[in-house]
């Protein structure tokens, strides 16, 4: 006798003949449900070339149409749950917030270029007096445009700022030693280039510190170049403020200290101060040589 | 413009260009009812416009690993009687999703290939997609060929020479993956996708 545990329920089957079944007819939110919840082992193959045949069989569906039409109405009711729940955790929102942050900042570059293109083509009509007379503009709304430019770019940076402040509040909630090491930008950048607070809590400090670099690793890797010696985490200003040839060291220190952050921030949450103070001693006595070599 | 039937029925050559018949899903360009299939999107656009013999037929379950937006899903619905697309990114498995509601023929999974969990909902397949592109695309197609491949089926594995190794030159990567392959599977040819993609290539397979 086996038991066999399907997307439409369970079947009891012996020499082969279903002899009892508890199956959910046409329901396709009941079986989206069951599937959420239940555990599922692997079929055997004998069985899965048989699925069609055992739901018709037993009334699920009538047809192989509709047995198509059903799974497919269920797949996607429990494909679009979870993706729900994938962007529901709090670190999605983070994500959501930083790209968030590059849309805005690549829109304020846009219309600043626009805006400073605008000003040097009027610059050069004002320069020629018999220009100016015969390009005046032809309507009205030419010079108000230009003014609605720049209030954009002012609402944009508003809209930066907030969003940025928004950022904070919540890596302060899900990763705090995050950010009191890396900054809650960086700390946040890093969470999405990741792919989620997880991701960066599994991986190697090795990676965390070229995170962000993959144009530079992958000449490295194919051309032989100088290996990369900083990602993202070049941004944090303890790395950009260190004498050049210290820069390496630093940040494998600091992308071994954020590793551990974030393992502790996805497993704990506590903060742990020790961890900035450790960081800013040893950046400190790795800066230091070099400029004593220099006196 | 002629029109004229590749030998992949329900695939056609306008002109020098590959087609399938349908709606435009994703921003494709229309001919009629045709809608043109680019192999510069579409790593199986690119082994079909090189080579005819590909094991694709109209009455086929599909099953599709790394279905990413469905792209090339969108298309082979045109040609097989059912997809079942696996796609493991929620951010590319929400187009995948919407443009399943489009097809009456497309079955959207999100899982990770390397872990099934989709055996309670996964027929026997008559065909194995895989478009992975990471380190352990063969144990992946391993995997999935010994749960879902029916026998006799087959399989279609696009290799990214790269992402398995980059020091190492395209055609010894090809070698090694087939030879990993080749512990289930029966070879039957290797492509390489140039010029559409560089250091890529499709193996086909059975599954003896
Ligand atoms: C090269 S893209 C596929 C493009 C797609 N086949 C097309 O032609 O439209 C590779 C996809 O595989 C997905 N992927 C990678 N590893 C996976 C895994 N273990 N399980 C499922 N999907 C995976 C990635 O998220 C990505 O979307």
């Amino acid at each position: 006798m086996t038991i066999i545990k399907t997307w439409f329920g369970e079947i009891e089957l012996h020499n082969d003949e279903i002899v009892h079944s508890n199956v959910l007819k046409a329901d396709a939110d009941a079986i989206a449900m069951r599937l959420q919840e239940e555990e599922f082992a692997d079929l055997d193959k004998q069985y899965r070339g048989r699925l069609r045949q055992m739901a018709i069989q037993l009334g699920v569906v009538t047809s192989e149409e509709d047995y198509i039409s059903l799974l497919r109405t269920v797949a996607i009711k429990r494909a679009k749950e979870q993706i729900a729940a994938a962007f529901a955790r709090p670190d999605a929102r983070i994500m959501q917030l930083i790209g968030g942050i590059d849309d805005i900042d690549e829109s304020i570059n846009l219309l600043s270029e626009r805006l400073l293109e605008w000003d040097i083509l009027e610059f050069e009509i004002s320069r020629t007096s018999d220009l100016a007379e015969t390009h005046a503009p032809q309507s009205t709304t030419y010079p108000a445009l230009k003014h609605e430019f720049a209030e954009s770019i002012e609402r944009l940076s508003e809209m930066r700022k907030k969003t940025a402040g928004a950022i904070e509040l919540e890596m302060h909630a899900i990763a705090p030693n995050l950010s009191s090491l890396a900054g809650e930008l960086l700390g946040a950048r890093l969470i999405a280039r990741a792919g989620g607070l997880e991701s960066l809590a599994r991986m190697p400090a090795s990676k965390i510190q070229v995170m962000g670099a993959s144009k530079a690793l992958f000449k490295h890797l194919q051309f032989g170049a100088k290996p990369p010696k900083h990602g993202l985490i070049f941004q944090h200003p303890l790395i950009r403020g260190s004498p050049l040839n210290k820069r390496g060291k630093i940040a494998r220190t600091m992308a071994a200290k954020l590793a551990i952050a974030a393992r502790i921030d996805f497993y704990s949450k506590k903060a742990y101060p020790e961890l900035v103070a450790q960081m800013e001693k040893r950046a400190r006595e790795l800066s230091k040589p070099a400029i004593r070599e220099q006196v | 413009m002629t029109v004229r039937p590749h030998k992949v029925a329900g695939v056609f050559m306008l002109d020098s260009h590959l087609a399938t018949k349908g709606e435009a899903i994703y921003g494709e360009k229309v001919f009629g009812e045709y809608r043109l299939w680019s192999p510069q999107r579409s790593k199986l656009a690119a082994l079909l416009k090189k080579e005819e013999n590909v094991p694709l037929r109209p009455e086929q379950i599909v099953l599709y690993l790394g279905a990413a937006s469905g792209t090339t899903v969108s298309h082979l619905t045109n040609i097989v009687s059912l997809v079942y697309a696996v796609e493991f990114a929620p951010r590319v498995a929400r187009d995948l999703v919407r443009m399943s509601e489009h097809f009456k023929n497309v079955v959207p999974i999100i899982a990770d290939a390397l872990q099934p969990d989709y055996g309670h909902i996964v027929e026997l397949a008559d065909f194995l997609y895989q478009d992975i592109a990471q380190p352990t695309q063969a144990e992946i197609a391993l995997t999935n060929a010994e749960m879902f491949l029916r026998t006799g089926g087959y399989a279609c594995i696009m290799i990214k020479a790269r992402s398995i190794d980059v020091t190492a030159k395209p055609k010894a990567v090809y070698k090694r993956e087939v030879k990993k392959l080749e512990e289930l599977l029966d070879i039957m040819c290797v492509h390489e996708l140039e010029p559409f993609y560089k250091a890529h290539a499709a193996v086909i397979a059975r599954l003896a």
